[in-house]
């Protein structure tokens, strides 16, 4: 249970510093077109060519797959810890609600996740679905993928809708990460649950304000 | 003749002359011999462990689902060492003295002095348990001091120390249950005591989970199972609480030394209504910057707030100018009542007095009254709703600790050989009143310290006896008089409840046998509680049955042998004319209505026989050989 | 005053439960919560029914024995708080109020409102001692302890063993109340020797007993009557962690 929680948290935090990165590439898409296709299919193409990166990337898949199937193993245990459900719970007295259901915002995000892959990971590395275009460069042109994909208000909307429970989610399990790895420092928890908000409302809106800017670009 | 088997030699060595000539068994012979424990506080637990860290087979009992709910856990103030750490004159023998003087010189000169004796190194004990008692910032233990005594011995942990010293005995307890000499038995309840060739073998208990009727037997028994003042329904004592097991060794051939021998606490919230079942004591702390007070003007229906300076009567200060609201607990108790008694009661059934803190809070600042007493506040305000800063809380005196209990000798060995008594539920140390944080300290002292130094010399002889067992004809005998008590209780089904009972009881014991008692009062109690045993037995109605959880039924059980017990206290407290500590004869009392100790013909122990309904007195002369008896004086 | 009480009825372990409500009258303000459910046992056996049975014995906070889920709440609506120290002038007049038994795998029902909680003794039992015999100790100043440190040891040393932290917890954990216990005595200087042993063995019987992990949703400490910090599970994250894999 402790191991599991570790891993949990650990793979939480890893997952944590990858979207820093990857908002922050996101942000090439906000530049005018002429020079953000350049810049974001050149970047995107030298991640894939990295081999450092082609280890990272692999970290990144076993995370999520660990953090995933531990936390849902863990819920599995929990919910048998706690067959009987009361008739009536004012858990919202005592506690946020995010905290009472980040499985289900974790089931939402992994959720867009799968959606997300398949919108670009699996057309770009998997080769599969429509063909990936070249750009004048001659890299594979991944800002056509995003901006075509962002062209379609459905996803748009998916997109940035999805970003409030990633934001929840990350909101509660960073702050938890840190505890689980027994951080204890009273004041330092305090900064560190601040910090967590901070780092949420970024990412949430970071991410889910791109779509809607590429929308209307 | 009641033999208290006090050893010889100066009052210093007393303690290790026993223990040089006591009997030893040798630690493979230990473990062929039984130890039944009932009750699971300090004292028991203590012992229970102790025990078994010497190699006996320990089985402990207790009523509540766990051994770190006994009410030693509820214990605020302290725990009194003769440590002498803050270097103002403390010693063995002044703690000695205090304590004695304190009971009003109605108790053992050797039993008090083991008592201050032991206490240091029990200090010790806990530490190394891990209480975290109070601490300098250079890291040396804290003392406060407490009421009776004028040094500073009192050591603490917050206002919790009962529940850090029960949760370092639980602790050992569990220990122990891991190593596997001791066996746990939560939620079973000691009904009967089975009594072999006039030795103490087995009890009967009821399992309380599945109402099974339970033997068990054992080379020796052990009764840790606290005080009884629940004869008195409110209290301030767990609501489980209880005195049947003493009752029934008593029963069975246990003298009850002094019952009548309660102490009434002066800082508990008063009652509010009928169906109260508890009084919550506040610390008696407060009393060091409250101030008591009743209205001037009889039946005033003021608001606390609207009665001006001039128009209160701070009685204690009056009474007892130089202890003031300070004075002992027995004597601040009988002030209040008698002030509620005269109709100067405040509070909504005018049964409480004022302890307000206006001028603390003026002098000192609110802060520091916060930082002192903010705990105490916030539980006032979390029961009565109302702000103490703003408004005078209200206090009444409450039923607390029972002095009296089985007679016991030095050895804690009650008269049935093979059974032994041990923390509140003996008499030995506090005579006639117990001073404050002593009862953590006796209760702790017994079980860890004086039973495991005294069993062993009963238990040598018991080696070459026969081992009993369960399948002894009188195990038979007693469990069926259990089934058949039960069976009673359940057949009557009766009009009234057994809390109706249990309020009209308390009623009783509280006026007449409570803070002050007289001749015709007491007579006319003992009337009533025999009138009050007739109606219950053919009028109450426990539902539900015996072969299941059924705390109706276990309510009953307890009232049926407090409602004797009520009988025999006040028989007590009739035999005892004169006063003293606690007791207060009415027609004892000197011009100044203070307590009048009578020496030349109530110098010594009450220890009462059962005999079929009656009892029979025997005494146990006290003899001070050290000190000289004193007036007690807080004027 | 008049509630309506719905209380979970139940024989014993092996049969099923289900709510039952009482109309009860005549209440007043004053009562405790527990004295109301005794007035109404005290109806029940005048009309000859079988009492409610529910768990209490000091009635004034400190023993623990008495948790009950009032209104969806451990011990009732108010913050650290036990159910003794609860007042019928926290309900309204004619307000429902539904009382359930703590509800947790490690914690079956034995009757009505009376749940088994030996569970937690048990992880007591695996090191929540100083494994110290009577008669060993030390001159009780031979080691210093300042006054930091034995405070912040007597913030969790006040457990009271309710068990609101599990009942509250939606995975029902221990973890508060094994972390108090650790950290009560791993943090003194006395409990030192055997501090990893500890950690690891009441941790372990805690799984072993079946309670859920942590998510940190914070509701234990805000039921818990003593007010004991979640800190404390990350600090004894940390003495885990130092004990299984830095030691």
């Amino acid at each position: 249970m402790f191991f599991r929680k570790g891993i949990i948290a650990l793979t939480g935090l890893f997952l944590c510093l990858f979207l820093i990165v990857h908002l922050s590439a996101n942000c090439i898409l906000l530049l005018p077109e002429e020079t953000a296709r350049g810049l974001y299919n050149s970047y995107s193409t030298t991640l894939r060519e990295s081999p450092l990166i082609k280890i990272v990337a692999y970290v990144l898949y076993l995370s999520i797959i660990f953090h995933v199937v531990y936390a849902f193993l863990i819920t599995l245990k929990n919910r048998r810890a706690k067959p009987h459900r009361y008739l009536v719970s004012n858990s919202k007295e005592n506690s946020s609600w995010t905290s009472q259901n980040m499985g289900l915002l974790g089931i939402m995000v992994l959720l867009f996740i799968v959606v997300h892959l398949a919108n670009f990971w699996v057309r770009i590395r998997l080769g599969l679905g429509e063909e990936v275009s070249i750009d004048s460069a001659g890299y594979t042109d991944v800002y056509e993928v995003t901006y075509s994909l962002f062209q379609n208000i459905y996803y748009v909307v998916f997109y940035t809708l999805l970003m409030i429970p990633l934001g929840l989610h990350l909101n509660h399990g960073l702050k938890s990460a840190f505890k689980t790895l027994g951080f204890y420092h009273k004041k330092g928890l305090r900064i560190i649950a601040k910090a967590s908000l901070v780092y949420a409302v970024i990412m949430s809106i970071g991410f889910g304000i791109i779509p809607a800017i590429v929308y209307f670009k | 003749m009641l033999n208290s088997k006090i050893p010889k030699g100066p009052l210093e060595n007393k303690w290790r002359n026993y223990q040089i000539k006591s009997q030893l068994i040798n630690p493979a012979n230990k473990k062929k011999l039984n130890i039944i424990v009932v009750g699971s506080g300090l004292a028991g637990a203590g012992a229970a462990a102790t025990l078994g860290e010497l190699g006996y087979d320990v089985k402990c009992f207790c009523y509540q689902d766990s051994a770190r709910r006994a009410h030693s856990v509820a214990a605020q103030g302290g725990i009194n060492a003769a440590k002498n750490y803050q270097h103002d004159g403390d010693s063995v023998w002044r703690m000695f003295y205090d304590t004695l003087k304190g009971g009003d010189f109605r108790s053992r000169e050797a039993n008090v002095y083991r008592l201050a004796e032991l206490s240091a190194p029990l200090i010790d004990h806990y530490v190394q348990q891990g209480v975290p008692f109070a601490r300098e910032y250079g890291g040396v233990l804290v003392n406060r001091s407490f009421g009776g005594v004028q040094v500073q011995r009192t050591f603490y942990a917050r206002g919790q120390t009962g529940q850090q010293l029960l949760l370092a005995a639980y602790s050992q307890l569990y220990k122990m249950k891991r190593a596997k000499k001791v066996e746990m038995y939560p939620r079973h309840e000691m009904l009967d005591l089975v009594v072999i060739d006039g030795k103490a073998k087995g009890i009967i208990v009821r399992d309380l989970v599945s109402g099974e009727l339970k033997r068990f037997a054992a080379d020796a028994v052990v009764l840790a199972t606290g005080g009884y003042s629940r004869v008195f329904r409110l209290s301030t004592l767990a609501i489980g609480c209880n005195g049947s097991a003493l009752w029934k060794s008593h029963k069975r051939g246990a003298y009850f030394a002094a019952p009548s021998f309660t102490q009434i606490h002066p800082t508990a919230l008063p009652q509010t209504s009928e169906a109260q079942s508890k009084l919550t004591l506040m610390s008696e702390s407060l009393r060091n910057d409250g101030r008591i007070w009743v209205p001037k003007k009889k039946g005033d229906d003021r608001i606390a707030n609207q009665i001006p300076e001039e128009e209160r009567d701070y009685y204690l200060e009056r009474l007892y100018p130089s202890f003031g609201n300070l004075a002992p607990r027995d004597i601040a108790s009988r002030a209040a009542k008698e002030q509620i008694d005269g109709g100067y009661g405040v509070g909504r059934l005018k049964n409480a007095v004022y302890l307000g803190f206006k001028h603390a809070i003026a002098r000192l600042g609110i802060e520091t009254i916060k930082d002192r007493y903010g705990n105490l506040f916030a539980m006032y305000k979390k029961i009565t709703g109302v702000d103490a800063y703003l408004e005078p809380m209200q206090i009444s005196p409450a039923a607390h600790f029972s002095m009296g209990g089985l007679w016991v000798d030095y050895e804690l060995m009650t008269t049935i050989p093979g059974l032994y008594a041990i923390g509140e539920c003996n008499f030995s140390d506090h005579g006639a009143n117990r001073l404050g944080a002593n009862s953590l300290l006796q209760a702790s002292i017994d079980g860890y310290f004086v039973l495991p130094n005294t069993i062993n010399n009963y238990l040598a002889e018991e080696l070459k006896a026969d081992h009993p067992t369960t399948k002894h004809p009188e195990f038979d005998k007693v469990q069926k008089e259990v089934e058949q008590q039960i069976a009673k209780l359940l057949s009557i089904k009766g009009s009234k409840t057994v809390d109706y009972f249990h309020r009209e009881l308390g009623k009783v014991m509280w006026q007449e046998c409570a803070m002050s008692r007289n001749r015709k009062g007491l007579e006319k109690a003992i009337v009533q509680i025999k009138e009050l045993q007739e109606a219950f037995w053919n009028e109450v109605n426990v539902t539900g049955s015996d072969k299941e959880m059924n705390t109706e039924l276990e309510k009953a059980l307890r009232l049926s042998d407090f409602i004797a017990l009520g009988l025999l206290m006040c028989t007590d407290a009739l035999q005892r004319e004169e006063s003293c500590g606690a007791h207060f004869r009415e027609e004892y009392q000197t011009k100044d209505g203070e307590a009048m100790r009578i020496d030349d013909t109530f110098s010594f122990v009450s220890a009462w026989e059962y005999n079929k309904g009656h009892f029979k007195l025997h005494k146990e002369a006290l003899e001070f050989e050290n000190v000289k008896p004193t007036v007690r004086s807080y004027k | 005053m008049k509630v309506i009480f719905k209380i979970w009825r139940q024989d014993n372990a092996n049969t099923k439960g289900g709510f039952k409500s009482y109309e009860v009258d005549q209440l007043t303000e004053d009562m405790s919560f527990l004295e109301a459910l005794d007035h109404l046992n005290e109806l029940l056996v005048g009309q000859n029914e079988k009492v409610i049975a529910y768990e209490y014995d000091c009635r004034e906070g400190i023993c623990g024995q008495c948790g009950v889920f009032i209104n969806g709440r451990a011990h009732g609506p108010h913050d650290h708080m036990t159910t003794c120290q609860l007042h019928m002038r926290s309900f309204k007049e004619g307000q429902t109020i539904v009382v359930e038994p703590w509800r947790a795998a490690a914690f079956p029902v034995i009757k009505d409102l009376v749940v088994d909680r030996s569970a937690l003794d048990s992880i007591i039992e695996q090191g929540g001692y100083i494994s110290a015999k009577t008669g060993t100790a030390p001159e009780a100043n031979a080691l210093l302890i300042g006054k930091a440190v034995a405070d912040k040891a007597m913030d969790v040393a006040a457990c009271i063993g309710c068990g609101a932290c599990v009942a509250t917890c939606k995975n029902a954990s221990a973890v508060l109340f094994t972390a108090a216990k650790v950290n009560h005595l791993n943090s003194l200087p006395q409990g030192e020797q055997e501090a990893s042993k500890r950690v690891l063995e009441m941790t372990q019987q805690m799984e072993l007993e079946g309670f859920g992990s942590c998510t940190f949703t914070g509701a234990c400490e805000v039921e818990c009557p003593e007010g004991i910090s979640i800190v404390n599970i990350a600090e004894m994250n940390a003495r885990r962690t130092k004990a299984k894999w830095l030691s």
